[in-house]
């Protein structure tokens, strides 16, 4: 049911994501959605998600993951590739995400 | 062994709050305190939703007053939560702020008598009674649940003056101490053995809580510089007798008042000094904070509340927090 609120979109993105890299990318979206002012765009299904997969530490599993990158795009998106591209060094992400949305 | 408790202003959006409700569950905190003022966001809903992603930790409004909402509903409230949440509920009640009962236009009319009545019809309610009571500020003609409430909830008192700190002493199962410094919670701690004894009580009876406006970062200037803001409030509402106990010039004081009404934050801020940030706050390293706790445990307080602004960065500080502080108290 908590999929259903999630675009498949990044379902499929954050599947290709390296184990290595997870940690640190839910970590970095996490921040930039916590101290981020837009947080009015925050669809209130999605916000829950991201709060169920938190309470059984599941954020750096592909549902968890893929509810944090959404939001992360929906309220940060400049941020969001800044963190993807610069930070992580995920270009193949940026593509794909570029590519479907 | 003291017991950790964090304080939440839910200003920010609702899934915010929650966040730092669960990390701070998942960190050792034992209890969560969500604030009650009418302009940010409602202290039960987001108390419903705690009782939804959180599993362990103990909670309730830290605090409510007896003012803006009638005790037989803030009963029905806390009852309803402690439905949901057995035995994780508590409820802070205090007389209130004043400059936000005026904003209301709502009276603060006998606040000692207001939240001791207060308490009787909620204690009693949520025993399953029914209830009819003559107060001087309160009457309740005759009122029952029409379900079972689920047990007893403990009622801690918010308190900072001398009457209040005794009755919190005399009749609370536990009390909220708004105070950071050891000269402070002494003081307020003296004043609840009062109460304590009164009532043919240990101090141990009561759970004292030494609720602090709190900052930590591993940088010190970071932590100061986010303990200033709410430093300038404390300051600015804080009586002379107070201010002169800690040496703090009351023409400051009175400076950063008068800044503050007329929105002048930068220049209220820059008023703050350290000596007022001493007083007025736990702030600095996780070593700094550690030792200030060490102190306050000193004076008898048996919970240790993380209060406003918790650091520059909250998800950080309660990080900083669950590993390097909390970990020095427990055996």
């Amino acid at each position: 049911m908590l999929r259903d609120v999630i675009d498949m979109t990044y379902h499929k993105v954050v599947e290709t994501i390296p184990l290595e890299k997870r940690e640190e990318l839910s970590d970095k979206l996490i921040d930039a959605i916590l101290v981020s002012k837009n947080e009015d765009k925050m669809p209130a299904g999605l916000a829950n998600a991201i709060l169920y997969h938190w309470q059984r530490g599941l954020l750096t599993r592909d549902a968890g993951l893929a509810a944090l990158l959404e939001a992360a795009v929906l309220l940060e998106p400049d941020k969001t590739m800044e963190i993807l591209e610069g930070e992580l060094q995920l270009m193949d992400i940026v593509k794909q995400l570029k590519r479907s949305l | 062994m003291v017991r950790f408790g964090i304080e939440f202003v839910p200003r920010e959006a609702y899934w915010k709050t929650i966040y730092y409700a669960i990390q701070a569950e998942k960190k050792g905190f034992n209890y969560l305190w969500i604030t009650d003022h009418f302009n940010n966001r409602n202290v039960y809903v987001t108390l419903t939703a705690t009782t939804i992603y959180t599993d362990k930790i103990t909670f309730g409004p830290g605090v409510t007053n007896p003012y803006l909402v009638n005790p037989v509903i803030t009963a029905q409230a806390i009852a309803s939560l402690n439905e949901a949440a057995p035995g994780r509920v508590v409820l802070g009640i205090g007389a209130g702020d004043k400059t936000t009962l005026d904003c209301t236009g709502v009276e603060m009319r006998k606040p000692l008598t207001a939240v001791q009545e207060c308490i009787e019809i909620i204690r009693r309610m949520t025993s399953g009674e029914s209830v009819v009571f003559e107060g001087e500020v309160f009457r309740v003609a005759g009122t029952k649940f029409l379900f079972k409430p689920r047990g007893r909830i403990p009622i801690y008192v918010g308190a900072q003056g001398p009457k209040m700190l005794a009755m919190a002493g005399r009749i609370g199962d536990g009390v909220l101490i708004n105070a950071c410094h050891p000269k402070d919670i002494n003081y307020a701690v003296d004043c609840v053995k009062k109460g304590v004894s009164e009532a043919g009580k240990e101090l141990t009876d009561v759970d004292v809580a030494a609720y602090t406006s709190f900052s930590v970062h591993e940088n010190l200037k970071k932590a100061t510089k986010a303990a200033v803001p709410v430093v300038s409030f404390i300051v600015a509402g804080s009586p002379s007798v107070v201010l002169e106990r800690h040496g703090i010039d009351l023409k400051s004081a009175e400076e950063i008042r008068e800044a503050l009404k007329a929105s002048q934050w930068g220049q209220a801020f820059g008023l703050v000094s350290p000596e007022m940030i001493e007083a007025f706050s736990v702030c600095g390293t996780p070593d700094m904070c550690i030792e200030r706790i060490t102190q306050l445990l000193k004076s008898g307080i048996s919970q240790f509340v993380v209060g406003s602004p918790i650091g520059p960065n909250v998800r950080e500080a309660i990080n900083l927090i669950g590993e390097k502080i909390i970990p020095r108290f427990k055996p």
